[in-house]
Formats: C-alpha cells, structure tokens, sequence
C-alpha cells in the first residue's frame, strides 16, 4: 500500500475517533434526526462539493480470490513484517525520515516520468529540481531541502494514474499478493512503473534479485516502523475491512488522478 | 471642505467598515474548525490531566461542532428510505456506539502533529474548509465539509486525500445491507460493538 494511504488511514482514524465521540449525544429517540427529516431532507443532504455525487460502486468481480490474497498479506503484516518493523524502531525516528527520503528520492524517475507522460510541465519540473537540490544539499536525498527550502512538494504520480489522465478506467478491483490493494488499472501501472524504478529496473545499476527484495524490503519495513498501527486501527474498527480498504483505495486512487 | 461633504464621507466610511465588520461577526466555517481542531489538540496535548478526563472533554468538544445524525443518515444513502422508523433509530444508535467504542482509543495516538489551515469555499449553507495535517515525513491534506445551521457550522463529512468518509462507510455498509438486509447489518454492529467494550 503505498505510503500516503497507510498515513492518510492514520488520520481518517484520528478524525473518526473525534467524529465518533460525537455519538454519545444521541440517544434512542434521537431528535436531531426527526427534525431533519421534517426539514425535508432527503437521505443524503445536497452536496454542492461532491465529486460526482454518485454512490461508490466498485467492480470486484474476483471478490473469493480477492479476500482470499487479502487474508494471507494479512498473515503477512501480522506475523512478519509488523514484528520486524516494531523491532526497527529501535533506530531514532529521524534516521528512519531520512531512510524515507531516501528512497523516496531515488524514485524520482517513477515521478518524472509519469509528469512528462501527462504533460505536467510544472510538476515534472518540480520534482528535476527536487532531485537535483536533495541529491546534492540534502545528501543523496537524506534530507528533502527541496520540500523544506523550496517549498516544492512532492509530486506523486505513478504509471497507473498516466492510464486514468488518459481516460482508463478502474477495470476492476484487484488484491494482489504482498503488495495489496490494486485494480486492473493500476496493477498494470505497476508493471509500467517496475522498469522505470531505479531499484527493479536493469536500467540503472545491476541488482541481483536477493539485493533488489532486500531494498524494498528495508523501504517497507522502515515505512512501517513510521506508520502508527493504523492497519491495525482499520481491522480493529471495520465492520468488514476488506470493503473498508477497497472502498478507500478506489476513492483514493481517483481523487490522485483527478490532480 | 464642506460639512455635509465630510459627514458624508464619514458616513460612506462607516458603511465600508461597520457593515462588514458587523457582517463577520456570524462566524465562518473555517473559524468554526480552527476553534475546535485547536481545543481539541490543545486537550490532547495536556499529558498531566487524568485520560478518562480529557476524553470528556473532547468528547463534548466534538459533539458541539459535528452532526452526527446527518452522518449517520448519510452513511446509509439509499437505504435509509428503504429502513422503517424504527429501524432508522436502530441504526443511529448502533452507529453512534460503534463509532464511540471503535475509535475513542485511537486517537490519542496523534497529539503532535501540526494543523495548517488553506481555503474556505462557501456555497449556499454549504462550506468546504481545506486543512493539512503535517507530519514527520508527509503532508496529507484534509477537507471538511460543514452545514450552516442557525448560529454556527456543523461538520457533516470529512475528506481525506480525496477519501471522504461517508462515502466509504456509505459503500461498506450498502454491500453489508444488500447481502445481509438491516438484520444482519445490526447483527455484525452488535457483535462489534460488544467485542470492542470488552
């Protein structure tokens, strides 16, 4: 999942936990909704800054085989990767932001490509000038100046938001193995984006395969070690977290491309 | 300059400044928001004060500036027309304590983080106030949406990154009621919230 999402889950529970302390005002005979009823409200008020206004409706044709990958990367974060990451944070949290941006930093060419693909001129400027300042003042990108100097903000496009710029559809919704939530769309994205990534593609330096799991395995880890439960949150507080996450991750996804 | 010209000219000042001042003092939206996010944070971050303490406060806090009858109306879309009274009263009460027991202990989890403030935008009785919040590593911008009521804006829908969280639940709980009917949906509130006051 990536990173923004698992922070954005973090704030969604913090909002939820103040919207939710909201409740005990309400008690069984609940008059604030009678009156809106009277006030003739229909179910779903107006809602000038709805983004189509249409219900969510997500294709998950493979829904068996969705919930079942869903179950084994939940195993996965559970009995490896969350221990690891628990034990990872023994390293201080700002050596762990720097790993972060980092990686981050060596993504660039995943960004800088999908602007140009878009023809997002300013971003894809943005982010030449973010590498250029943070791999040299910010020390191979240990420290982001660009953001903190510059003002120049991380600009987050993938291959799979270049196919919906282009009109693609969702295709349908896809649970992948160990990476997570997906759809047609943007699982074939990812495949774009392997060989423009600096760690999975031969382009750049040679990595063999063991080099190339242990990087993205440190990146996952150490995201995770900055990640505040916030899966743990979702499982703990969903009715059904599978539709939480595939609901979430299809709003999430559209509102990216729509930037 | 002439007398009646000076008065005049006071005159015209003091509609210029009077008027919108008097104006501005029905609050905006994004004053409404700034007032609570900062009660809110500021509660939080009083590490001294007793948990169960600053959880009451927030508590009350909360309930002042959001509508959670709306939400939870919201939350069911379609199907609240297709749910008898009593069901609707159900359903509110169950959200309202399921969200109560779900979240109450999360977010103490997130004091220290800083808020900043962007744009208000107003249409009618509707308003859309754009935060962000800014952590160590990202920025993740969130949107409130917020109806006018007499004196002051209630909350009725939070955006995160583009997620809004009664379109979510609304989805969640529309497959859940579709399979299942209001039964089962109650059925599986019931069961979570009594698993999560244990």
């Amino acid at each position: 999942m990536p990173k923004n999402l698992h922070q954005s889950f973090c704030v969604a529970l913090l909002l939820l936990g103040l919207t939710c302390l909201n409740a005990g005002v309400l008690s069984a005979d609940s008059l604030p909704a009678t009156d809106n009823t009277e006030q003739g409200l229909t179910a779903e008020p107006f809602d000038p800054f709805a983004d189509d206004g249409a219900d969510l409706q997500v294709a998950d044709p493979i829904e068996p085989v969705n919930r079942a990958f869903f179950w084994f990367n939940d195993k996965l974060y559970f009995y490896l990767l969350k221990p690891v990451a628990r034990g990872y944070r023994i390293i201080p949290e700002p050596a762990r932001v720097s790993v972060d941006n980092l990686f981050s930093n060596l993504a660039t060419p995943v960004r800088l490509a999908n602007a140009l693909l878009q023809l997002k001129i300013n971003k894809a400027v943005s982010e030449l000038t973010r590498f250029i300042v943070n791999s040299t003042l910010g020390v191979i990108g240990l420290f982001d100046p660009g953001k903190s100097w510059l003002g120049l903000e991380k600009a987050d496009e993938d291959f799979g938001q270049t196919l919906g710029f282009y009109g693609a559809g969702n295709g349908f919704y896809l649970v992948l193995p160990v990476f997570g939530p997906s759809n047609l769309r943007d699982g074939i994205g990812r495949v774009g984006d392997y060989f423009v990534d600096p760690i999975s593609s031969p382009l750049y330096f040679e990595l063999n395969s063991w080099e190339e799991y242990a990087l993205k395995g440190l990146d996952t880890v150490n995201t995770l070690s900055l990640d505040k439960d916030t899966y743990e949150g979702i499982k703990k507080d969903s009715l059904d977290p599978y539709l939480f996450l595939r609901d979430s991750y299809t709003q999430y996804r559209s509102a990216k491309i729509g930037k | 300059m002439s007398r009646p010209f000076v008065l005049f000219t006071s005159l015209v000042l003091c509609a210029l400044f009077v008027l919108p001042a008097s104006g501005w003092a029905e609050t905006r939206a994004i004053d409404d928001v700034r007032t609570t996010v900062d009660e809110v944070l500021t509660v939080l971050r009083d590490k001294a004060a007793p948990t169960e303490q600053r959880r009451e406060k927030i508590r009350g806090l909360v309930r002042g500036r959001f509508d959670f009858a709306l939400m939870a109306r919201s939350t069911l879309g379609r199907q609240w027309k297709n749910a008898s009274k009593q069901e609707q009263d159900t359903f509110i009460e169950l959200y309202s304590k399921l969200l109560e027991a779900t979240y109450i202990g999360r977010i103490e989890a997130y004091t220290d983080e800083k808020v900043t403030y962007g744009d208000e935008k107003t249409k009618g009785d509707k308003a859309l106030v754009e935060t962000s919040i800014v952590t160590s590593s990202v920025t993740i911008p969130i949107d409130y949406k917020l109806v006018q009521n007499v004196t002051e804006w209630k909350v009725y829908d939070v955006v995160i990154e583009g997620v809004s969280l009664i379109r979510n639940f609304r989805s969640s709980y529309g497959s859940i009621v579709e399979k299942e009917g209001f039964s089962g949906l109650f059925a599986r509130m019931e069961s979570k919230v009594k698993e999560l006051e244990q």
